[in-house]
């Protein structure tokens, strides 16, 4: 063991040893030398290769006189450098052939191949001086993301013609001579020079920019604050326009300049889709136009007035003149200009709040009052080890479908409806991803739509029927009818004055009138969201005999309605069907259609009363329902409010983070 | 105690210096070097050693004034150049600080690390370059020495024989014959014979296109045959019933055995030539200091090729055609390179280094004509296993047999290039 | 003492680790020097040539003796005797070579010329050669014009016109249009300008 270690040793102490030199080498730094010879002057002493000033460089590319040479083709080469230019540029202290690396001598014999290291060089300074305290080179690391981004980019590609290189490199975009520092006065030529820069490739795309408001000011007016190539198309990361994330990319980056419009934009459908990161609306460019981008007095422009028409037609084929009364940025803050639109908005929101604000405080005050009783051992609490037997029949099973069918398509519409309104939400474009995008959700909504009209109007039609068949029996103010009467005011005073302990609970009938409230709120509902939604459904359609207008205004309240709706349902409606303490946590009467009957008793005394005077309440009373049918009602009541309260979490946040 | 002599200093100093592991001068400030010998071996070597190690004190012992080049002296021959042309002094030696001593050495004394000149002078030495060229074989060809040699002169050491041969040849009958009698190898100049059958035959083709020169070779082979064969045919009709050059080899009876003076008779293996001008070049051997000092092993002096250090006496070198450096031939460029090697390993010595792997280049031009010229080149190395220097594979070799005319011109031109920076190299 | 065996003990290895860290040198190759001495018979004392003909190289730019090199190594150069020679060394020791000549001074002689051959060619060097060969065609990136010995330029314009050796980049158009220029003239009256220069 000792032998075969000491003899490892020999052989190891020596490779040791080699490591030492190396170090004591890469201290001192000796020159090369080859067989004795040290490199003559002129030459790297520690590489040997040779050092080529830029001055001998200049001999040639310098020359004034011939700024061009011809190629052993034949053809011609610009080979001018600006010498001055490249002095004051960020790279002004470096050797040319640090960058043009397989230039090794001057003259070059072959022609040179143009290679020029930006990627290594930047990177590997990077990695070098990453760590430096002075932070001299913070610029650096920006670089290296440029880089990065870059390599990402289409421009970073095989160009699909030749292989062999990339569609556009560094110095293709980056004048190589001449790239200022930050805040130099070159990055700002640099800027008036972009649109040409991108030009050498995109030609087309240049005139077509030299036209538009953008270029005649950068180009003509040298204005370097208007934009240029880049402010839309991103510097580095930049894509075929044919790409999603370009035109994302594109259309945000509008808005660094045209805040206001971009807002507005975001507030309307197209702008809505967009922001859920799909492009199937129209995006700034659609309309505007992209690199003719023009103000609308001009009438060569897209959004001039002869030419709107057609510019919508693109994708609404069937658009007639009433599109062109549509407001694309309608803003309805902006009361000066849209009027109509403030006033719808104002109405809908002072809805909103005034009907939000009572019904939270009728809330509220009814949870303090029960769980005050609660503590005082007063009111109506179960008792759990003698439930019920006998139930009363509350609702027939006709009723229990369409409530049911009703809640389901309701919630669907309000989570496919409100992913558009709340789009800069992260969950709504996961709901949208998940429902398979947005157009697949428009299916959805649409769906969900008709199915949830279709049932307003089958229960309209029941209603009648049953009006009819009763005939004159039909008591329009009875016990068991909808419409309100004056017994429902006495009950609600009755209510407030028990909330805060000034009376007795008020006995009530066979609907209390928050169930009325529940039940007429709809017919709101559906005139308000249906005629809006349907104008919505089929624009073309819609167009033809309303003002484009009209679109915004139905958008908006199509929108505030909804929210009305999501919020009151999933609140009110929740807490005073379910979770006010005599219900905690749930009453699956709608799914079973029957009541315990004590909790009738308690709830409904007039209608028990009256029943129970006339003897009819024996017509009503069942028995328990059976455990599979109460765990089936219970399930699909709990799904039902977990699912309500989801949307309305979801709902919260969306209003809570909402950008306006 | 105080009188201790710089020698003794020296010995010691070389004692402790080998203890440390290395064959060292401790006393390396101003070493003595002496150079036998004022050719291409020594003078080279002198101005090296110079060149490499300033400090080093060398001096050269030469027996003539002037140096006179043995290439580019059948040129001379031609008319081509006067002799003065190849004639130089040494005062360039002298810029680099050279101590030439105009003497004789008749032996150098290896033991007690001293030359003694016939003068009467006493040079220590810390190292010896001995390159005292070659010398003649006077036995090989009955009734030849060197007496009869100032009427048959050899002219291979440039100088009056040159002359004489010269004279010769201009005085020589329309239609004379000249006979040249080439020596066996290993001799200096391999090409030499042949290239002066050539000089001699371009001043005939103008002035006596009726003569023939006629080559007697105790070989069957020569250097540059085929080239020179080539240029022969071209220039002077060889192969041809009117070739103004003959060329006997050793197959068709060209070894002489015999000169008669009086009657310019040649007794060769199979008959008798009669000629106009005859030019004999006697069988070589190396000088003879080489010899009186005991450097020589048989006709040549065998060295240490990484040092050209005798292998029978330390601190001693032997250069240039004295030395046996196989597979080297014995021409001046050799000469020059291997003074390099040798300088270069004696101021290693005294640095108290290992001295550098050698490396030679030998060049030889031959001019057949007036545009016609021809070379042959190699680059060695030393095998040191078997202490041979041995020509690069790949490299090196003749001009090649279809080279264009053109080409010939300027291998002419570069032959005067060869010629002049040679000598500006290893003089001036 | 301490330190003297620690080194002594060390020694081995150092060699060891040197050998293995410069392979090719292990072999105590000949030097650059030694090298490029063995050239000075022809191209003279350290590359400056007494001519007439074989051309200086000394203060030569390193990569254009490595380019002739290398082009007679490989038969790509006309030349008579270098492309023999060149075989006879390997890439490390002709850069060697070519550092050690850069290093040394550029001697020159005056050469024979005709002046009002070299006031043309002095002018035709302004128009066409400058750029590349700078200063007057001294020693630099482009090789040594500047009081090279003639008949070698001669030789060298010879092969480049002939189509024995290859032009570099661009050259051939600047000779082409120099002889459009001034005819026979140009190139004897470039070489007269060169040869002027000492």
């Amino acid at each position: 063991m000792p032998k075969t270690v000491s003899r490892l040793a020999t052989w190891l102490i020596p490779f040791f040893l080699i490591l030492v030199v190396h170090s004591v080498h890469g201290a001192t730094e000796p020159g090369i030398s080859i067989l004795g010879e040290e490199p003559p002057e002129g030459f790297d002493p520690l590489t040997g290769e040779r050092i080529i000033s830029n001055e001998r460089c200049l001999t040639c590319h310098g020359d004034e006189q011939m700024k061009t040479d011809v190629r052993d083709d034949g053809s011609e080469v610009k080979i001018f450098v600006h010498s001055k230019q490249i002095r004051e540029s960020v790279h002004g202290e470096l050797n040319c052939n640090s960058c043009h690396i397989t230039i090794d001598r001057v003259p070059h014999r072959k022609a040179p191949a143009v290679i020029v290291g930006c990627l290594d060089c930047h990177r590997e300074t990077w990695e070098e001086v990453k760590d430096d305290p002075d932070g001299k080179h913070e610029r650096l690391k920006v670089v290296n993301e440029s880089i990065d981004s870059y390599m990402q980019s289409i421009h970073a590609q095989p160009n699909s013609l030749d292989q062999s290189r990339t569609n556009a490199t560094c110095y293709d975009c980056h004048e190589a001579h001449n790239v200022g520092e930050l805040g130099s006065i070159q990055r700002a030529e640099k800027r008036l020079k972009n649109p040409e820069a991108c030009g050498k490739c995109h030609e087309q795309q240049l005139e077509d920019y030299r036209t538009s408001v953008h270029g005649v000011a950068v180009l003509e007016q040298k204005d370097s604050e208007s934009a240029v190539c880049s402010d839309c198309h991103t510097t580095h990361e930049i894509d075929s326009p044919e790409t999603d994330k370009a035109k994302l990319a594109i259309t945000k980056n509008c808005g660094d300049c045209h805040e206001e419009a971009q807002r507005t934009y975001f507030d309307s459908y197209h702008g809505q889709v967009h922001r859920l990161g799909y492009t199937n609306t129209a995006k700034c460019h659609d309309c505007h136009g992209s690199h003719k981008v023009k103000g609308e007095d001009d009438p060569t422009s897209e959004i001039h007035a002869n030419n709107r028409l057609e510019n919508c037609r693109v994708c609404h084929e069937d658009a007639n003149e009433n599109f062109l009364t549509f407001w694309p940025h309608g803003d309805a803050d902006d009361r000066e200009n849209y009027p109509g639109l403030w006033f719808f908005k104002l109405f809908m929101q002072t809805l909103i709040f005034s009907v939000m604000a009572f019904f939270w405080v009728h809330v509220l005050l009814w949870l303090y009052r029960e769980v005050m009783d609660r503590l005082q051992g007063k009111g109506f609490i179960e008792d759990l080890d003698k439930p019920d037997i006998v139930y009363f029949r509350r609702f027939p099973v006709v009723w229990r479908w369409i409530h049911g069918l009703f809640a389901i398509s309701t919630m669907t519409l309000i989570l496919t409806g409100t992913t558009l309104l709340f789009a800069h939400t992260g969950w709504a474009k996961a709901v949208v991803v998940f429902l398979g995008g947005t157009e697949m959700e428009g299916i959805i909504h649409r769906t969900a739509a008709v199915i949830w009209l279709g049932i307003f109007f089958v229960h309209l039609m029941i209603a009648v029927t049953n009006i009819i068949r009763e005939g004159k029996d039909f008591k329009w103010f009875g016990s068991t009818s909808m419409l309100p009467n004056w017994k429902d005011w006495s009950d609600l005073k009755g209510m407030f004055r028990w909330f805060i302990g000034k009376g007795e609970r008020p006995q009530f009938s066979h609907w209390t009138y928050w169930q009325k409230f529940d039940y007429w709120a709809p017919f709101w509902g559906a005139g308000v969201i249906g005629i809006s939604g349907i104008m919505l459904f089929a624009p073309e359609k819609t167009a033809l005999i309303l003002p484009g207008w009209m679109f915004n205004i139905a958008t908006l309240v199509h929108a505030e309605e909804a929210l009305l709706a999501a919020i009151f349902l999933n609140s009110v409606h929740f807490f005073n069907v379910h979770f006010r303490p005599e219900r905690f946590p749930m009453s699956t009467t709608i799914f079973t259609g029957a009541i315990p009957f004590e909790e009738f008793r308690h709830d409904h005394r007039e209608e028990y009363e009256r029943l129970a005077a006339t003897g009819e309440i024996n017509n009503y009373l069942v028995r328990k329902p059976s455990r599979r049918a109460d765990l089936a009602a219970s399930f699909i009541t709990t799904v039902l409010i977990m699912a309500g309260l989801a949307l309305l979490t979801l709902v919260l946040i969306g209003l809570v983070t909402s950008p306006n | 105690m105080t009188e201790i002599n710089r020698r003794d200093f020296i010995r010691f100093a070389t004692v402790a210096g080998a203890s440390l592991g290395f064959p060292q001068l401790a006393l390396a400030a101003n070493p003595k070097v002496v150079v036998v010998g004022g050719g291409v071996g020594g003078c080279t070597a002198a101005k090296y050693l110079r060149k490499l190690h300033p400090q080093t004190e060398v001096t050269l012992i030469e027996t003539k004034k002037v140096y006179q080049s043995c290439f580019m002296s059948n040129e001379v021959l031609s008319g081509d150049r006067t002799l003065d042309s190849i004639t130089f002094d040494y005062e360039g030696l002298k810029r680099h600080g050279v101590k030439v001593v105009i003497d004789r050495v008749d032996a150098i004394e290896p033991d007690k690390k001293q030359v003694v000149t016939q003068g009467g002078e006493t040079f220590a030495y810390d190292a010896c370059i001995v390159s005292p060229g070659v010398d003649f074989k006077w036995d090989a060809i009955e009734g030849y020495d060197e007496k009869v040699a100032e009427v048959v002169p050899h002219a291979w050491f440039a100088g009056p024989q040159t002359t004489t041969l010269r004279n010769q040849i201009l005085a020589m009958p329309e239609g004379g014959k000249v006979i040249i009698v080439a020596p066996p190898n290993p001799y200096k100049c391999p090409p030499g014979p042949y290239e002066r059958a050539a000089q001699i035959a371009m001043y005939c083709k103008h002035h006596k296109p009726k003569a023939k020169i006629l080559i007697l070779d105790p070989k069957d082979k020569f250097s540059k045959q085929g080239l020179f064969t080539q240029g022969w045919s071209k220039l002077y009709g060889f192969g041809t019933e009117n070739s103004m050059i003959e060329w006997v080899g050793a197959a068709g009876g060209g070894t002489v055995e015999e000169l008669d003076p009086s009657t310019m008779t040649l007794q060769a293996e199979i008959e008798e030539f009669q000629g106009d001008v005859i030019n004999i070049i006697p069988p070589q051997k190396a000088g003879k200091v080489a010899f009186a000092s005991d450097l020589a092993e048989g006709d040549w002096c065998p060295v240490n090729k990484l040092t050209f250090e005798s292998s029978k006496h330390k601190d001693v070198y032997v250069l240039g055609d004295a030395s046996s450096a196989a597979k080297m031939p014995k021409s001046a460029y050799a000469a020059n390179s291997q003074a390099k090697v040798a300088a270069a390993a004696i101021v290693s010595r005294f640095n108290g280094i290992e001295p550098p792997d050698p490396t030679f280049v030998n060049t030889c031009y031959s001019i057949l004509g007036e545009e016609h010229g021809i070379s042959v080149a190699a680059v060695y190395t030393l095998d040191k296993s078997s202490n041979t220097i041995l020509p690069i594979k790949g490299a090196g070799g003749l001009s090649p047999m279809n080279a264009s005319d053109q080409q010939r011109k300027r291998e002419v031109s570069y032959a005067h290039s060869w010629f002049a920076n040679l000598i500006d190299d290893m003089m001036m | 003492m301490q330190r003297e065996k620690m080194m002594k003990k060390k020694m081995p290895y150092l060699l060891l680790g040197l050998a293995v860290l410069f392979p090719a040198t292990a072999a105590a190759a000949p030097t650059g020097q030694a090298l490029a001495f063995t050239c000075a018979g022809c191209h003279g004392t350290d590359g400056s040539s007494v001519g007439p003909s074989s051309p200086s190289i000394a203060g030569m730019d390193p990569e254009v003796f490595i380019d002739a090199m290398q082009g007679y190594k490989f038969d790509e150069r006309n030349s008579t005797i270098m492309n023999r020679i060149a075989k006879g060394y390997n890439d490390e020791q002709i850069k060697s070579m070519a550092w050690f000549f850069a290093k040394q001074t550029l001697r020159l002689k005056p050469q024979k010329y005709d002046a009002e051959m070299a006031k043309l060619g002095a002018k035709l060097h302004d128009e066409y050669c400058e750029k590349c060969h700078e200063d007057g065609g001294k020693p630099g990136d482009a090789g040594t014009l500047a009081g090279q010995w003639m008949p070698y330029l001669h030789y060298t314009m010879e092969d480049f016109i002939d189509g024995r050796r290859e032009y570099p980049r661009k050259m051939r158009r600047k000779v082409d249009a120099a002889i459009e220029a001034e005819g026979d003239r140009a190139m004897p009256a470039l070489i007269h300008y060169y040869g002027s220069q000492h």
